[in-house]
């Protein structure tokens, strides 16, 4: 499946992965209420952002789109496969085709920047190689392809947490890179870092849209950043869609909706 | 409330007619004469006894240093399968229950047993080491895991990984520092109980102060005691520097 | 950051080489070879090994089968005889960690007292109960008085070594204030120090009767009663159905108290928390 069979020569991946979500209900087994019947679909290459406040549900949906939330119930289709009927092996083979970066970055502190990036390779390796610690060495170029590409390259043998959050949040693209993803997710990926950091690492994922062609889903809670890094906006508010549109042209009257409250100065990251 | 039931238990404890401890300060008075000239002598220490240590203290240290690496060697599968983030599924329970047994056998009750099974010498002795390593060292380590941040897990299985796979690549450098610690501190502890597991036949110095005591030498029992006090300390302090150095 | 693009080009700068961590891989070398040396030293038949899990199937039958459980009063009244003597042991080892512990904490008293009583817990913690035992025999017998002694005396050294560094631990200003109020060090301890430091000093003072409870079976083994002494007995005359029922009351006896103990520990930390956040908001 996918591009991991084929060496990387300069090419985009393959192909990117359209989204569709059908109907889709999350309970947590708490009683808690994720998304409450949300339907929508991201064609392929596409680069999208989800707006809404913390609690809006925006976290949950973009975990449904490659299983780490189950879907209590409706369907989510990425590309040629309906994630909420898989499981097991099949299920982490989609995941490998979905890269995705966190607010929190997600590296092992102690470990080196190496390993953190081989995690990606984990889909496309065997358990008991990567239990006895051998890797290929296409495994090993792709690794350090991915790292050099967000220019990180000269720290490869350092501690992760030795890192900047910038430096750290670049090592965790890089580890999703290295899964030669066909879809991109990010959950919040600046809501950690200064504002100059943030730009630089949106327009890294910016880059990883236009020049890789992927499919790319972003959380943000910042008005401006979607704006200026996105093209599509969908807004989430108590688990609902309240929102669906061309970024650049949503108005402050359409945050607000989405907010569910006036607009405030920490809704942008200024700059 | 509290304060009371602690004064019951300790007054029921101290009931000798319900099977309690008998308080006999009238034991030290009668025994004193016959006590106090032995005491002396522990004052005095006996170098003599100082060439026969040599060779069962060697085994106690290569005891207490082969129980802590075998032991070493199955906590760490066991630690993480015994923690929730690196093992979420039911048989974390099992691991944990089998555990708890095993850490509530005294380490000398496995040595008795174990003398009594496959006879007398080291073997029972390291055995028992790995016994009672174990108990201590995969509870500490899995529960150093429990607490710790494990974000980067989400990240593994967001990758497509195993839960082997995520432990073997991240889960084992985060846990690193935890596990050698307690790994050195179940060296420290076997010292001190690798120097008694002899008093049931289990070898080391154990068997030397059985002998010593036997024969009221109480002097070359205390230069035994020296002995055990001097190397149970060093091994101390060069545990603590290494555990320092790991940080 | 380089003009490197975000597509994974076939072109990459070159990695840096992997540093060789020679002092890590000296260490590494170090220990495997003082643990192979003391492995093929060890006058042990590893080749008998391959027999060992038979044999351990063999005799855990022989105990677990059929137990012989007619020995289950007489063991349940041994094992009381431990629990007392671990009770006993707690409480004069607490009692006089406490009152050799605070002296010991910096900042309470001079460094001439604090020196000379942190090496006696050193010293203390570094030999075995069962080594204080038999020397504590000598003039108080073969009774559990002895073993509850021997635990009381081997509590010191670490309950000792618990007590000063819990102290230690409490912030400076509580101490402070009694002191500035011109408390003398006996005052400073009581209404400074005392009430930041009991619940957690309570706490591991449970923990260390969790602890004498299985050295008080081990202590049974020298001779000075409980179940240790009982199942020393039944060992050498090979009576494993006994041994089994005995072994069984240890494990269920140990867990019921350190399940007990443990949830009351739970209790007393979290009220402590709660009384902390009361002070500070």
């Amino acid at each position: 499946m996918g591009s991991g069979d084929h060496a990387p020569e300069g090419i985009p991946a393959s192909g990117a992965w359209p989204i569709h979500l059908e109907d889709v209900i999350v309970r947590y087994p708490n009683g808690v209420v994720g998304l409450r019947g949300v339907s929508l679909s991201i064609a392929a290459g596409e680069m999208v952002s989800v707006v809404g406040l913390s609690g809006s549900g925006k976290s949950t949906m973009i975990r449904t789109i490659n299983g780490l939330v189950p879907a209590t119930s409706g369907t989510v289709r990425v590309g040629p496969y309906t994630v909420n009927e898989l499981g097991g092996r099949r299920l982490r083979q989609v995941r490998g085709g979905i890269g995705m970066i966190f607010q929190g970055f997600n590296l092992a502190d102690r470990a080196s920047i190496y390993h953190n990036v081989l995690v990606g390779r984990f889909s496309h390796t065997p358990t008991w190689k990567t239990l006895l610690g051998v890797a290929s060495h296409t495994d090993r170029e792709i690794v350090m392809r991915a790292l050099d590409s967000v220019g990180m390259l000269e720290k490869v043998w350092g501690r992760a947490g030795a890192l900047s959050g910038g430096q750290k949040q670049r090592v965790a693209i890089a580890r999703a890179l290295s899964q030669e993803p066909e879809v991109m997710l990010a959950d919040e990926p600046v809501a950690s870092l200064d504002p100059p950091t943030a730009h630089s690492v949106m327009s890294d994922l910016k880059r990883v849209n236009t020049e890789r062609g992927l499919t790319v889903l972003v959380n943000l809670h910042l008005m401006d950043l979607a704006r200026q890094y996105t093209t599509r906006m969908i807004g989430l508010r108590a688990g609902e869609v309240v929102y669906d549109g061309p970024a650049s042209s949503a108005t402050d009257a359409d945050f607000e909706a989405i907010y569910g409250r006036p607009i405030q100065s920490r809704d942008t990251l200024g700059q | 409330m509290i304060v009371v039931v602690l004064i019951a238990i300790t007054v029921i404890t101290t009931l000798p007619a319900l099977g309690g401890v008998h308080i006999d300060l009238g034991a030290i008075a009668r025994n004193w004469a016959n006590g106090s000239e032995r005491i002396a002598k522990l004052f005095h220490p006996d170098p003599s006894i100082l060439p026969r240590t040599w060779k069962p203290l060697l085994e106690t240290l290569e005891m207490a240093v082969v129980g802590a690496a075998l032991s070493a060697l199955l906590a760490l599968p066991l630690s993480l399968w015994a923690a929730r983030p690196s093992n979420p599924t039911r048989s974390r329970a099992g691991v944990r229950a089998v555990l708890n047994v095993v850490r509530a056998v005294p380490d000398l009750v496995y040595a008795t047993i174990l003398v009594a099974m496959v006879g007398v010498g080291a073997l029972p002795g390291v055995i028992t080491l790995v016994l009672f390593d174990l108990g201590i060292v995969v509870k500490l380590v899995s529960e150093a895991i429990d607490s710790a941040d494990a974000s980067y897990m989400e990240a593994g299985h967001a990758a497509g990984g195993t839960q082997t796979q995520i432990n073997r690549l991240t889960a084992l450098p985060q846990t690193w520092p935890v596990y050698a610690s307690q790994v050195l501190y179940s060296l420290e502890l076997n010292v001190r109980v690798s120097s008694i597991l002899g008093l049931v036949g289990a070898g080391g110095l154990g068997r030397l102060i059985d002998e010593v005591r036997g024969f009221y030498r109480y002097g070359a029992l205390s230069m035994i005691i020296l002995e055990i006090l001097v190397v149970v300390i060093a091994i101390e302090v060069a545990s603590n520097y290494l555990r320092k150095r790991l940080r | 950051m380089t003009t490197a693009t975000l597509s994974l080009s076939a072109t990459r700068a070159a990695a840096p080489v992997k540093p060789r961590r020679l002092g890590v891989r000296a260490a590494k070398l170090t220990v495997g070879l003082v643990v192979l040396a003391a492995v093929l030293h060890l006058d042990i038949g590893w080749s008998d090994l391959a027999e060992l899990p038979a044999d351990l199937r063999h005799y855990l039958d022989l105990m677990f089968a059929h137990p012989d459980w007619s020995r289950l009063p007489a063991a349940f009244y041994q094992t009381w005889v431990s629990v007392s003597m671990a009770w006993v042991g707690a409480v004069l080892g607490v009692v006089a960690s406490t009152i050799l512990g605070i002296p010991a904490a910096q900042g309470v008293a001079p460094l001439w007292v604090r020196l000379p009583l942190r090496g006696l817990f050193a010293v203390l913690r570094a030999v075995p109960e069962v080594i204080i035992a038999i020397i504590l025999l000598t003039v108080t017998g073969l009774t559990p008085f002895t073993g509850a002694l021997a635990l009381a005396v081997g509590g010191i050294g670490t309950h000792g070594k618990w007590t000063y560094e819990t102290i230690e631990a409490v912030p400076a200003g509580t101490a402070e204030a009694v002191r500035a109020a011109g408390g003398n060090v006996l005052e400073v301890a009581r209404w400074g120090l005392w009430p930041a430091a009991a619940p957690e000093l309570m706490s591991l003072a449970l923990y260390r009767f969790e602890i004498n409870v299985r050295t008080s079976a081990i202590l049974g083994l020298i001779g000075v009663g409980g179940v240790g002494d009982m199942l020393t007995g039944y060992t050498q005359y090979r009576q494993w159905d006994s041994v089994g029922v005995l072994i069984i009351v240890v494990i269920a006896v140990t867990m019921t108290i350190d399940a007990i103990s443990g949830a009351i520990r739970r209790r007393i930390m979290r009220g402590a928390r709660a009384r902390d956040l009361d002070r500070t908001v």
